[in-house]
């Protein structure tokens, strides 16, 4: 008897999470029907009656009349993202190869330090970091959305967790065949590290991608911003055209979703990892 | 013997080498900006001339400024929508998931794609889900005859932020506490069973206490973010209505660069991280246990 109350229970669990979960993806279906419907039924119905593309190629076309080049910003912030995202990979990776499998004095200060600097909210440097900006002479250039994020304590800390598990008979045998340190990084540790590397890279991408404070402050002009801070600018002048702004969103928003489902098994590694 | 030794000093100079990049580096963009907060901390200057050392009238000004502790304030009301909802709700989310046999991939994706969302476009989606005549109001209004205005009541608003904030972060924090769960011996309860422990009692007794380093996690998180959040109120409220969703970070930056008082909004700064890193304290000083799971 009680199993089979058990039983009863578990499958009235499975319909509410399964109806919650729909829940969750509604606004997400919401946001998506919103852009590829007209102007009309935005408001008054959630299935269309007819599909329109009218939308995204508003925000195409008169965009750039309206000083919104959207194209622009979304090349700009896939451009800075990857650049970003790359510059981390490579660095951290070098810097935790002679973090973790080089014997020197400094070490365990170095990784402490790190982990000290990581300690720090990052509102704190904001305003600073502009000034730092405003001496190189970097703002309002795409300079100052890259170069001060070339590298991340966070990446070097995770990849140094990871190379230290690495056992040193790979090193030592590439070494034996006359390999490089460089070679050693990037074929033998980086390979045998992929799934840190992919929740590094992720997470630094998407962080890019979504960053949204800084780019406000530092880019001032209209044709060297980033998707995220023009859409901001265009829904808060151009609020009324509902239509262009959902369509602006659902291009903001997209390629994260597909990043997110290519690598959803890293993102859920990542997450369990952050424990540690 | 002494090639050796000589092998070991070429490597300790190579990887310090190495790694000193990464000191290059930091000193560039973490020390030089952590010696301007100092000097900004004790002077008044407006981004031209050089700065003006005035001991600690920053300081003082901070402390008697009513609009900032009515930004902490509201930071606190938004933590007492946030935390025991996105708690609560994450936890029942981590329990379900680890009962669920059938499609527990669907249900983990579809509560953590919410959280890949960008801040710009899910602040600007949920403006027009919940706008006055949006279609969540007049879902409400056809169920039960009402309609609540999410963003335009000084009453509501910073619950409503609360809200779309919980949406988004409930997937996240429940999968931390699901990683938990899952390290939980299974012996544990059978043999709570065996003395025959209710589900209750259980609850308390061995999921709870075994999930505190999760729980604190979660709380670290949570704490962070509320101090830190801007995208949000900056998009959908721009702060009103009557300042009630006005956040530090909102007041910092207007301060900052719009006064063209970068002084008192990197004091401001060092406010707000002094208070977040003293209410983490205090949470962990009062809740963290230490666990021991063989």
């Amino acid at each position: 008897m009680t199993n089979k109350k058990i039983q009863s229970g578990n499958v009235i669990l499975h319909i509410v999470m399964f109806f919650l979960s729909l829940i969750w993806l509604y606004p997400y279906a919401w946001l998506f029907l919103a852009s590829v419907k007209p102007s009309a039924e935005i408001y008054t119905r959630f299935l269309p009656t007819r599909f329109t593309l009218e939308h995204f190629r508003f925000i195409l076309e008169s965009a750039e009349r309206m000083n919104r080049p959207f194209i622009r910003a979304f090349f700009i912030s896939l451009f800075v993202s990857v650049t970003v995202t790359v510059c981390v990979i490579i660095t951290s990776a070098i810097i935790s190869f002679a973090l973790s499998k080089y014997r020197f004095k400094a070490r365990d200060g170095i990784f402490n330090f790190i982990i000290f600097q990581m300690v720090f909210p990052g509102f704190m440097f904001t305003i600073p970091l502009y000034i730092l900006m405003r001496n190189m002479h970097l703002l309002n250039s795409l300079a100052a959305l890259i170069v001060p994020f070339i590298m991340s304590g966070w990446g070097i800390f995770m990849m140094t967790q990871s190379f230290r598990g690495t056992p040193n008979d790979y090193i030592e045998a590439a070494k034996m065949d006359g390999a490089s340190d460089m070679f050693i990084i990037f074929r033998i540790m980086l390979p045998l590290n992929n799934s840190v590397m992919a929740i590094v890279g992720l997470f630094t991408f998407i962080g890019v991608w979504d960053n949204f404070m800084w780019p406000l402050i530092v880019i001032q002009d209209y044709y060297k911003m980033p998707l995220s801070v023009l859409l901001a600018s265009f829904n808060h002048e151009y609020g009324a055209y509902i239509g262009p702004v959902m369509a602006g969103s659902v291009i903001q928003t997209l390629p994260m979703v597909l990043i997110f489902i290519i690598f959803r098994k890293a993102f859920l590694q990542g997450i369990s990892m952050s424990l540690k | 013997m002494s090639k050796r030794i000589g092998l070991a000093k070429k490597e300790a100079r190579k990887g310090f080498g190495i790694s000193s990049i990464y000191l290059i580096y930091a000193a560039i963009f973490w020390g030089y900006p952590f010696v301007w907060l100092f000097i900004l901390l004790f002077s008044k200057w407006r981004f031209v001339g050089s700065p003006q050392f005035v001991g600690f009238r920053n300081i003082t000004r901070v402390l008697t400024d009513p609009l900032f502790w009515k930004t902490v304030t509201n930071v606190f009301r938004f933590m007492m929508y946030y935390i025991p909802l996105v708690l609560i709700g994450a936890l029942l989310f981590a329990i379900a998931l680890n009962k669920i046999k059938f499609g527990k991939t669907f249900v983990a994706l579809s509560f953590l794609v919410a959280n890949v969302s960008s801040g710009v476009a899910y602040s600007i989606m949920f403006s027009n889900l919940f706008s006055v005549n949006g279609p969540v109001n007049k879902a409400l209004n056809s169920l039960f005859g009402i309609t609540i205005p999410w963003f335009t009541s000084p009453q509501w608003a910073m619950f409503s932020i609360a809200l779309i904030v919980i949406w988004k972060f409930i997937g996240y924090y429940g999968l931390i506490l699901y990683a938990g769960l899952t390290a939980i011996p299974k012996s544990l309860y059978e043999a709570a069973e065996l003395d025959g422990a209710g589900s209750l009692t259980k609850f308390f007794r061995i999921t709870l206490p075994l999930l505190n380093p999760s729980i604190i996690m979660v709380l670290v998180l949570a704490i962070t973010l509320a101090f830190g959040i801007f995208t949000e109120p900056y998009m959908i409220t721009g702060g009103g209505p009557m300042r009630s969703t006005l956040t530090p970070m909102m007041h910092m930056i207007t301060t900052a660069f719009q006064r063209m008082d970068p002084t008192y909004a990197a004091t401001m700064a060092v406010f707000v991280a002094i208070i977040s890193f003293g209410m983490i304290w205090v949470i962990r000083k009062t809740m963290e246990r230490e666990v021991d799971l063989v």
